[in-house]
């Protein structure tokens, strides 16, 4: 019961203690963390179902109950995905397209923005028009108008082809979301580095970059997560077996007729925990940055 | 100030690369596919120009309303949605305990590749094995919805988790937002005796109101060209019953070969997406906003 | 002062530009075209695009391995290059490469109306001279000419599927069922089988064509062994009266709660789970599920020895007469790009392929290929015997509607199959909409 008590004193911006121990509030507490936590089981519930399903067997997969466990764990589903998923192979491909072309969509989204938001310049409702349209078109309508330009600059087969169309495309979504931070920037920062001589480039990667590190952050998570999990672009552009990534190792065990949904779970199992890792600490640059920015400010 | 901040050079090298990319990688597909949209053409075969014929056929094809139609439909949800996501960030930024935890866990569905997410959904909607129906039948209910073949709820059957799988997504813009409203100003409204809630909502909500718009164009440029999950669990069917502008797209061009049509259908939902996002600009823009 | 700052990051940037311009030009040689080129050491390079991936179709994966490895050292200066795609990949990416002209030497390809489109684009080449040198006679009576459009064939077919109605014998034995020979007799263990609890048939018809099964037998017993094909070909109709009533009988079997609850928004696989799981009797589906049921290490033994097979019914005072008249098709074929360089040596490598496939892919995958097998001797589990030789005595195989059909058709026809299980569409609705599409394009 103290217990209690002590994680209620320090909950909700203190100010709920202050406004005295009434049994309604500690009842609203209780009530917000059962929330919470149902809405937590809700959304962590899919990563234990998902490993469950990576031990069984495709008639247990569509077996009678979706909760239960695998009668005799199929530990042999990660065998058959790192040999025959060829997962060794396509692992290091994934994780160095998707740092590439997120390092390269936060800079440049970031330049534009920067442009964009902080420069006085004539067309720069136009330029961020143009941006926002790239998010309207339909990715599917792209697949052939781009196998046939990347045909003719030589980049079919080519790691670059992947690099590129994950940073085009990802660079609307990416500018957008730093466009509503870079609003709430205040001015008078920059403002007083001019007055102190700084060049827009020293205001740009000295200032501006370090106060949007918890959107540079969030973008960099959310542009992670969609690059890794992408393989239409991988699997239209790239011939070679040594330059797919992760993705196509999932759908190798997609047949004509079977479907090794085992395999399948294990191969996304394996593919999870490295997204996972860089999130949780990615995640924590959103609060760090924030204090970090504070400081400056 | 000025003269630093509209230095031609630098407005030049920070907009041209980004923009060079865009325009090889998204404007000559966008031309390509308003010029394929004029064809008689199944992808490999001649082309033949047919104007605006696909335009015509697409105005009369009530399939395409439809799709259209179901497209908004999740358009709307999912900006409803952003209510309760920006509900929960709210609560999560505020100082209460294990709210680091509980945002971590909140984004992993969003880890997850469609693949996943459509094997879970497909278990927990199977009409009679399924997590949903089997507890429904073991509460004693005869005939438990058949949540993706019954033609009148399937639609709505698969927002629920589209809607699920975003969470995290907007949680954690809305989270970023609103770790970087200043300190200080939280501060002094409650110095000013102001509860958390009013805090919540007379200070920063105001203070992260951008974000907020902008991610109401996100929602709904995304709903209205929403694809994954819907292929997946679906396919559009039973009998078109969840058919959207992207997969109905996707069919004509890919499985009909009607690559012509299907050109014009994706260049129909670029203009209605560009439509809504200029309704959306003119109803939330204030004066010092950019254009969007 | 700006101006000098902008001047070291140009320079990076035009670094980066030309990077990226050299990591272009030094790529060019590999990306090149549909490597027709010929390779260092006078090598032939011939591409080969295949949907067997070692993942999930291991058996046949290795039996092209090992063809390919034998072909490679019979002839030194070929070298054969693959690339292995799961089924919605290739089929995705086959028609991206065919809109540019890109194809593979070799590839996939399925029959019909999945190959016709690709023959007017002039993009696959005539097999016949490499067929009748290397290939006389070593097909299955019309399988080839399911790869034929006037009177050339594009395709080498591999693998052929014959759909039967697979059962659970436990569950059939527990209830005194014997197997149907009519469709009344059909009808009462749909009957008893539901009186007990158990779902006599499973069905997955999220995608249409399982369901397509069903009512392509009906039409087959009640309209006569050709009656789809007919209507391909414009002699009758789709609205005829037989397949009316064929739709009906779908409707009715519906109505007697024949199929698993929900049925149109599964997928084949998750339909398959009822079975495999012996929640339901019955599954209508076609030979590739064969290893399930026999060799395949996956399933339990125990199961395995419970499944048996029978022949679709006939229908009382229907024109189809014949219980060896069968619903079928050709799987996947081999083509040969029009455009490719290296044209003879993709023909060549093309029919080894197909010519080693036979054999081999009965006693190593467990699955029917295109080609004559002669089963004496071999030591095969009896199901495969049986259905070989019911295969020799077949009087007819009716390949099936949406494989005939144009791709259009094909599509609408898995929507309205769906439609008319789920009862959203009357049985004449759905003779009507598929007659209208095929007006439009005659």
């Amino acid at each position: 019961m103290s217990d209690f008590a002590a994680k209620k004193h320090s909950g909700l911006d203190g100010a709920a203690s202050r406004s005295g121990r009434s049994a309604g509030s500690r009842l609203g507490t209780g009530l917000l963390y059962v929330i919470l936590g149902v809405l937590a089981f809700l959304q962590v519930y899919p990563l234990f179902w998902l490993f469950l399903f990576s031990l069984k067997t495709n008639q247990e997969v569509f077996g009678a109950s979706p909760f239960a466990l695998p009668q005799d764990p199929q530990w042999g589903n990660y065998a058959k995905a790192w040999t025959q998923g060829h997962i060794n192979l396509y692992f290091l491909n994934s994780v160095w397209y998707t740092a590439a072309a997120v390092f390269l969509t936060i800079i440049l989204a970031s330049f534009v923005t920067f442009a964009i938001t902080r420069m006085y310049w004539k067309l720069n409702r136009l330029v961020l028009g143009l941006f926002m349209i790239g998010l309207m078109i339909p990715l599917h309508s792209t697949l052939i108008p781009l196998f046939s330009f990347f045909k003719n600059v030589g980049l079919i087969d080519n790691p670059l082809s992947i690099i590129l169309s994950y940073t085009a495309f990802n660079l609307p979504l990416t500018i957008m979301i730093l466009l509503g931070f870079y609003q709430t920037l205040p001015r008078e920062i920059e403002e007083a580095a001019v007055m102190d001589g700084c060049s827009v480039h020293r205001i740009f990667f000295r200032i501006t970059l370090p106060l949007t590190t918890p959107v540079i952050a969030t973008t960099a998570i959310i542009n992670m997560i969609y690059n890794w999990n992408e393989f239409v672009f991988v699997n239209t552009f790239i011939n070679s077996d040594r330059l797919k990534t992760l993705t196509v190792g999932v759908n190798s065990f997609v047949g004509q007729y079977l479907t090794d949904w085992g395999a399948i779970g294990a191969t996304l199992i394996i593919s999870i925990v490295p997204i996972l890792i860089a999130f949780l600490v990615l995640s924590n640059r959103i609060v760090e940055g924030m204090a970090a920015g504070s400081v400056k400010g | 100030m000025k003269t630093v901040m509209s230095n031609k050079w630098a407005i030049a090298l920070y907009v041209w690369p980004a923009l060079l990319l865009i325009g090889c990688l998204i404007y000559v597909p966008l031309v390509m596919t308003g010029y394929y949209g004029l064809m008689d053409w199944n992808g490999f075969a001649p082309k033949r120009f047919i104007g605006l014929e696909n335009y015509g056929r697409l105005m009369q094809d009530s399939m395409f309303w439809k799709s259209t139609y179901h497209s908004f439909l999740l358009g709307i949800f999912s900006t409803l949605s952003l209510l309760l996501y920006l509900a929960v960030s709210l609560v999560l930024a505020s100082r209460i305990k294990g709210a680091d935890l509980f945002r971590k866990i909140y984004l992993i569905p969003m880890l997850l590749s469609s693949v996943a997410i459509a094997q879970l959904w497909s278990k927990i909607f199977d009409p009679s094995n399924g997590m949903i129906n089997s507890l429904l039948i073991s509460l004693g209910v005869e005939n438990p919805p058949l949540w993706l073949s019954d033609p009148n709820i399937v639609l709505f059957s698969i927002f629920i988790p589209i809607i699920w799988q975003y969470a995290g997504f907007y949680i954690i813009i809305y989270y970023a937002a609103l770790k970087n409203v200043p300190e200080e100003v939280v501060e002094a409204a409650r110095i000013d005796g102001a509860s958390p809630l009013q805090i919540a909502l007379r200070v920063k909500l105001p203070l992260i109101s951008s974000v907020f718009k902008v991610t109401i164009v996100l929602a709904l440029v995304g709903s209205l060209k929403y694809f994954d999950l819907i292929y997946v669990m679906t396919g559009g069917g039973p009998n078109h019953a969840s058919e959207v502008m992207a997969s109905y797209m996707y069919g004509e061009a890919f499985t009909k070969y009607n690559f012509g049509y299907g050109s014009a259908i994706g260049f129909a939902l670029l203009i209605i997406c560009l439509i809504v996002t200029w309704l959306i600009r003119k109803l939330t823009t204030s004066k010092d906003d950019y254009q969007y | 002062m700006s101006k000098k700052k902008a001047l070291p990051i140009l320079l990076s940037a035009a670094l980066i530009l030309i990077l990226i311009l050299s990591g272009c030009s030094s790529s060019e040689p590999t990306a090149k075209g549909s490597g027709t080129n010929a390779a260092g050491g006078g090598q032939t390079v011939v591409k080969f695009m295949h949907l067997w991936p070692e993942g999930s179709s291991n058996a046949q994966y290795k039996i092209v391995d090992n063809i390919i490895k034998e072909y490679e050292s019979e002839h030194p200066d070929v070298k054969i290059q693959t690339e292995i795609l799961g089924n919605d990949q290739y089929r995705d990416k086959i028609k991206v490469l065919a809109s540019s002209n890109e194809l593979p030497d070799v590839g996939m390809t399925w029959s019909d109306g999945f190959l016709q489109p690709y023959v007017e684009g002039n993009l696959f080449t005539p097999l016949d001279d490499v067929i009748d040198a290397n290939l006389k006679d070593a097909f299955i009576p019309g399988v080839k000419e399911s790869y034929a459009v006037d009177g050339k064939t594009y395709g080498m077919p591999l693998e052929l599927n014959i759909s039967y109605v697979f059962y659970n014998k436990e569950i059939f034995e527990k209830y005194n069922l014997a197997v149907p020979k009519t469709f009344e007799e059909f009808k009462t263990a749909v009957k008893t089988l539901n009186d007990n609890g158990v779902i006599p048939a499973t069905v997955g018809n999220k995608e249409g064509w399982p369901g397509s099964f069903w009512f392509m037998y009906l039409a087959d017993r009640i309209g006569g062994p050709t009656i789809l094909t007919d209507v391909i070909d414009g002699k009758t109709k789709f609205d005829d009266p037989a397949i009316v009533q064929a739709a009906t009988e779908v409707q009715n079997l519906v109505d007697m709660n024949a199929f698993e609850k929900g049925n149109s928004g599964l997928s084949n696989d998750e339909a398959k789970g009822y079975f495999m799981n012996e929640q339901a009797a019955m599954f209508l589906t076609a030979t590739w599920e064969l290893p399930n049921y026999t060799t395949s290490p996956d399933v339990d033994q125990a199961f395995k020895d419970k499944i048996g097979y029978f022949k679709f019914p006939l229908y009382d005072g229907g024109k189809g007469t014949d219980i060896n008249s069968y619903v079928g098709g050709p799987g996947v074929g081999l083509f040969v790009a029009e455009n490719s360089k290296v044209k003879e040596a993709a023909k060549d490598f093309a029919a080894f392929l197909v010519k080693e496939w036979g054999e081999r892919s009965v006693t190593e995958a467990g699955v029917i290929p295109a080609t004559k097998v002669d089963t004496e001797g071999k030591d095969l589990n009896p199901m495969y015997t049986e259905i070989l030789n019911d295969l020799n005595g077949a009087s007819n195989v009716t390949t099936y509607f949406d494989t005939q059909a144009s791709p259009n058709v094909a599509e609408l026809h898995h929507d309205l199959v769906s439609a008319l299980f789920g009862k959203q569409i009357t049985p004449q609705d759905f003779v009507k909409q598929t007659q209208e599409a095929l007006d439009a394009e005659r």
